[in-house]
Order: C-alpha cells, then sequence, then structure tokens
C-alpha cells in the first residue's frame, strides 16, 4: 500500500464506553423523569429538574457526542487522533463527574461532593481540549468544520469552569452577581458554544457524507460560525458585566439563529445536491431532530417576556430532549455499528461471507425508536406549555420505552459476536 | 475502470473485476467497481498485481476494511501473486465515477 495514512480509528475499547455509558445514563434519567415528573412543572432551580439536566447535558448528551467525536476526529481532520490514552481518560474522569454530581443535584448537597463532581468533568474536557486541539493543530486542509470542532471544545472547557465556579459558589458564596443569572450563561455557553458548534461541524462533514451530497456554499458555514459566536460571547459579555434587558437578549438570539440558520441552508443545500436520493430512517430522525432547535428559538421570546417559567423549561425540553437526543438516537446508528463492525470483520471482507454493519442492530426497533419518539416529545411538550403533571408523566412513560428499546439495540451491537454467513 | 479486450493482461484484468465485485462498501451498499473506487489494475508477470484505488472521502472510517477487502478478493482470485494497493486521491472520487449499475443500486 502506499504511504498515504488512511486514518486509523482510535482503538474501539476507548470508544464504546462512551456508547454504552450514554445509553444507560439516558434511560436512567427517563426512570427518574417517571419518577418525579412534577419536576418539569416547577420553578426550574429545582434539585430534581437540575440532576435530571446535567445527566441528560454531560452523562447522555456530552458522554455521546465526545465518543462520537473521538472516532470522527480522525476523519474531520485527516489524521489520527493525537493520543487514544486521553480519550480513556475523558471517559474516566467524565463518568465519575457524573455520578458525583447527580447524586449531589438530587439531594442538593453542596460542598465537597458537588464541586469534586465539577473538578472532574472540568479535568474530563481538559482532557478532550488537548486532544481535539492537537489532532487539529496540522491543517492539511483549511476547513471552517475544523473551526466549529476547535472552538466547541473550547466552550465545553468553559462552560465546565464556569459549572465548577458555581458549584464552588453554592457553598461558599463569591459571586456578587445573582446566581440564577450566571447559572443561564453558564447554560447557554453549553448549548450554543459546545452542543451547537460541534453539531454544527460534525453534522456538516457527515450529512453531506452520508448522503452523498455537496455543498459549494461554504461561506455559509463560515457566516454560521462568526454569528453563533458573535451572538454568544456578546450575551455571556453583556449578562456577566451588566444588567442585561431583555431586549438586547432577543438581539444576541437573533445572531445566534441567523447562524443556525445559515448552518442549516448549507445542509439543505447538500441534501438537496445529493446522489443517494432515499434517506433511511437514521436520516430521517436527524432532520426531525433540527426542528426542536428550531422550536426553541421560537419560544424565545416567550421565555424572555412571559414571566412564567413554563416557557423556559419548554424551551430546555425542545433543546434536551427534541434536539440533541433526537440527534444522537438518529446518528448513534450511523456510527456505533461500524465501530463494531470495524472491530470484527475488517479482515474478513472480501474474503469470507459477513454481515453488513446494518446487521448488527435490529432496524425494526429504530423504526418504532422513531415513532415513539415523536409520541414523547410532542406529549412532554403539550404536558409541560399546559403546566400539566399527568400528561407529564404519560410522556415520561413514553421516554423510558422509548429509552430501554434504544439501551437494548445499543447493547445488542455492543455484545455482537463474530457470525459468518453460510 | 474500463477493461479494453486489446489490452495486455485483459483476461486477467476482467477475471479480476469480477472478484472485486464481491467486495462491498459497507456503508453504501454497493460494490467498489461500480462505486468507482478503482482506478487501474496492473499486471507485473506473473508475480504480483498492483491496484491503484481511492476511498470515497479521505480518512474513510471504513478505509481499511475495503482495502483489507479489495486484497482478500485478488488473493482469492489469483493464489500466489503479491498484491499492492496504491492508495490515491488525485483524481478525488465524485459522483461521475459511479456506473450505470452503481447509480440504481443507490437509487440515483
Amino acid at each position: 500500500m502506499s504511504n498515504i495514512n488512511i486514518g486509523n480509528a482510535p482503538p474501539d475499547k476507548v470508544v464504546l464506553p462512551f456508547y454504552a455509558t450514554g445509553a444507560f445514563v439516558f434511560w436512567l434519567l427517563c426512570l427518574l423523569l417517571m419518577a418525579d415528573p412534577g419536576s418539569l412543572t416547577q420553578h426550574h432551580f429545582n434539585p430534581h429538574l437540575l440532576a435530571i439536566v446535567h445527566m441528560a447535558a454531560l452523562g447522555w448528551g456530552t458522554m455521546i457526542i465526545m465518543g462520537a467525536a473521538h472516532q470522527l476526529l480522525p476523519v474531520i481532520c485527516e489524521r489520527d487522533l493525537f493520543n487514544p490514552v486521553l480519550a480513556s481518560v475523558s471517559w474516566y474522569f467524565l463518568t465519575a463527574g457524573i455520578i458525583f454530581l447527580a447524586y449531589a443535584f438530587w439531594n442538593m448537597q453542596t460542598g465537597w461532593l458537588m464541586i469534586s463532581g465539577g473538578v472532574l468533568v472540568v479535568l474530563s474536557a481538559l482532557a478532550y481540549f488537548i486532544n481535539t486541539a492537537f489532532t487539529g493543530s496540522v491543517f492539511i486542509h483549511y476547513s471552517v468544520v475544523r473551526l466549529f470542532i476547535f472552538s466547541s471544545a473550547f466552550w465545553l472547557l468553559f462552560t465546565t469552569l464556569i459549572g465548577l465556579l458555581l458549584a464552588i459558589n453554592l457553598r461558599y458564596v463569591f459571586f456578587t452577581k445573582n446566581h440564577l443569572e450566571l447559572l443561564k450563561l453558564h447554560a447557554h455557553a453549553g448549548l450554543a458554544g459546545w452542543f451547537l458548534q460541534l453539531i454544527a461541524g460534525v453534522s456538516s462533514k457527515l450529512v453531506p457524507m452520508f448522503l452523498l451530497g455537496k455543498s459549494d456554499k461554504e461561506k455559509l458555514l463560515l457566516y454560521a460560525f462568526i454569528l453563533q459566536n458573535a451572538g454568544l460571547l456578546l450575551f455571556l459579555f453583556d449578562g456577566y458585566f451588566f444588567e442585561m434587558p431583555a431586549l438586547r437578549m432577543l438581539v444576541y438570539a437573533v445572531l445566534v439563529a441567523a447562524g443556525i440558520t445559515c448552518w442549516l441552508l448549507y445542509l439543505y443545500d447538500a441534501f438537496r445536491n445529493r446522489v443517494r436520493k432515499k434517506a433511511d430512517i437514521q436520516m430521517k430522525q436527524t432532520f426531525l431532530s433540527f426542528l426542536g432547535i428550531v422550536i426553541a428559538i421560537l419560544l424565545v421570546p416567550f421565555v424572555l417576556y412571559a414571566n412564567d417559567s413554563r416557557w423556559g423549561i419548554g424551551y430546555g425540553a425542545f433543546l434536551f430532549m427534541g434536539w440533541i437526543t433526537g440527534l444522537i438516537l438518529g446518528k448513534t446508528f450511523k456510527t456505533l455499528p461500524f465501530i463494531v463492525w470495524n472491530r470484527h470483520y475488517k479482515n474478513l471482507s472480501g474474503k469470507a461471507k459477513i454481515p453488513l454493519p446494518k446487521n448488527l442492530y435490529s432496524e425494526a426497533l429504530v423504526q418504532w425508536q422513531f415513532r415513539i419518539f415523536i409520541a414523547a416529545m410532542v406529549l412532554l411538550a403539550a404536558g409541560i406549555l399546559m403546566n400539566n403533571t399527568i400528561i407529564v408523566q404519560v410522556a415520561s412513560v413514553f421516554w423510558l420505552l422509548l429509552a430501554t428499546i434504544y439501551l437494548f439495540n445499543v447493547m445488542k451491537v455492543l455484545l455482537h459476536k463474530k457470525t459468518l454467513l453460510s | 475502470m474500463i477493461v479494453s479486450l486489446s489490452q495486455p493482461y485483459a483476461n486477467e484484468k476482467i477475471k479480476a473485476q469480477q472478484a472485486l465485485y464481491n467486495v462491498i462498501d459497507p456503508e453504501l451498499f454497493v460494490n467498489v467497481i461500480d462505486l468507482g473506487l478503482i482506478y487501474e489494475i496492473d499486471f507485473d508477470g506473473e508475480n504480483s498485481i498492483t491496484v491503484t484505488m481511492t476511498l470515497s472521502t479521505p480518512h474513510c472510517p471504513m478505509g481499511e476494511a475495503i482495502t483489507n477487502g479489495v486484497r482478500n478478493a485478488l488473493e482469492i482470485a489469483f493464489p500466489g501473486r503479491t498484491i499492492n494497493i496504491n492508495l490515491t486521491f488525485e483524481p478525488r472520487w465524485n459522483f461521475e465515477m459511479l456506473t450505470e449499475e452503481g447509480r440504481a443500486q443507490l437509487g440515483v
């Protein structure tokens, strides 16, 4: 073979624990949601909701996305992952951190347990940041996608540091500013910095790759990058140093929304110019998840001007459960089966009759996952916006069913044994 | 890759092409010939075969599986010969390289 490096993916033992842990935490948080549906109809600063949100953001969203990012960094940066050991370090720290934080928030135990959890999560984010920075440090081809990946890793580190300071502040008050105002900044650094920019970057590479689509409108991605970061930076700066009125918040939200629009227009252009016309169920779920972020943005004026916390909780639900969860549910079966398939079959290809990656999981369950996701999200949104605990309770049953199906299918892939077809 | 019957080793090249129809891209479910990933197959006497090929994207996560598949399929079709894989991204793969059959399989 020529000396072109086709990119050795990191060892699967590095990446697979992220998927296993994420799937389990998703199931657990759905169970907790069912145990206390009332937490979604109270003020958002309540112990159980804080525990559930941190499990969703760190144990579920960050866990799976970070695992997938370690696998995809070589594809995006066109070179091997800088240090697979650091990737494992990220997983150990993140897993330990989320256990500490979830327990501490659920029981509202401020102090060393919560602070230790915060320190562990910061260390995990730091290890990920180092891996990202060094993997992407050699520019073979300039791309905006790489800018997104780098900035999102920075925002993750920033978000977790602010989170740690807030955990300390709950026990040893040192911020002069209102804790709830700071919490808003912390949450949006995570949402618009870490999640949005990583998803924007990775999807701009993967969606065209999966659909065999292309777009020559890379400028849209550059505008998206600038607008999303400008909106977020102005929001954080104004929010920390000044008393930010609702109108200015709305202006910053419009900037970020314009950035999101540019990114979605780029994806739409790649979708329009695709070779592969038939979108599979995973891609459909991915596209549906984008509706979650669009609805969340449309709710922003209500969050800002209606003096009612249900709009804020609804906004968060559309982002975490509609957008991030929807996206992960779709993308899991576009990445995980390939990682496991590679381990078992990459040396047997062309030599024996072997299963395809799609044979490693149940496609029927992915179909059901898609349908139940729609029902669960509609019920959850209705329950929150109508402030009706019974509807939230019914929704939580659907979420638990969805999480159970997802966990089963993920474990089916992870526990797959090598099989030769006759 | 089009094989002309008048070129040297035409029969061997057709046999190699037949073997490579069995190597499937695990993501797209289309074989490497119809995807247009194989640029050239060169026979060097009785000893070795050099395949010049590409991937649909650099650092394709399935890259190793696909190149292994090409090597394995040719080792079975031509036992005893050394198989060399010359991976290139010049020219870069694009949709125009799909065969009619490849387009049909992708639903284009």
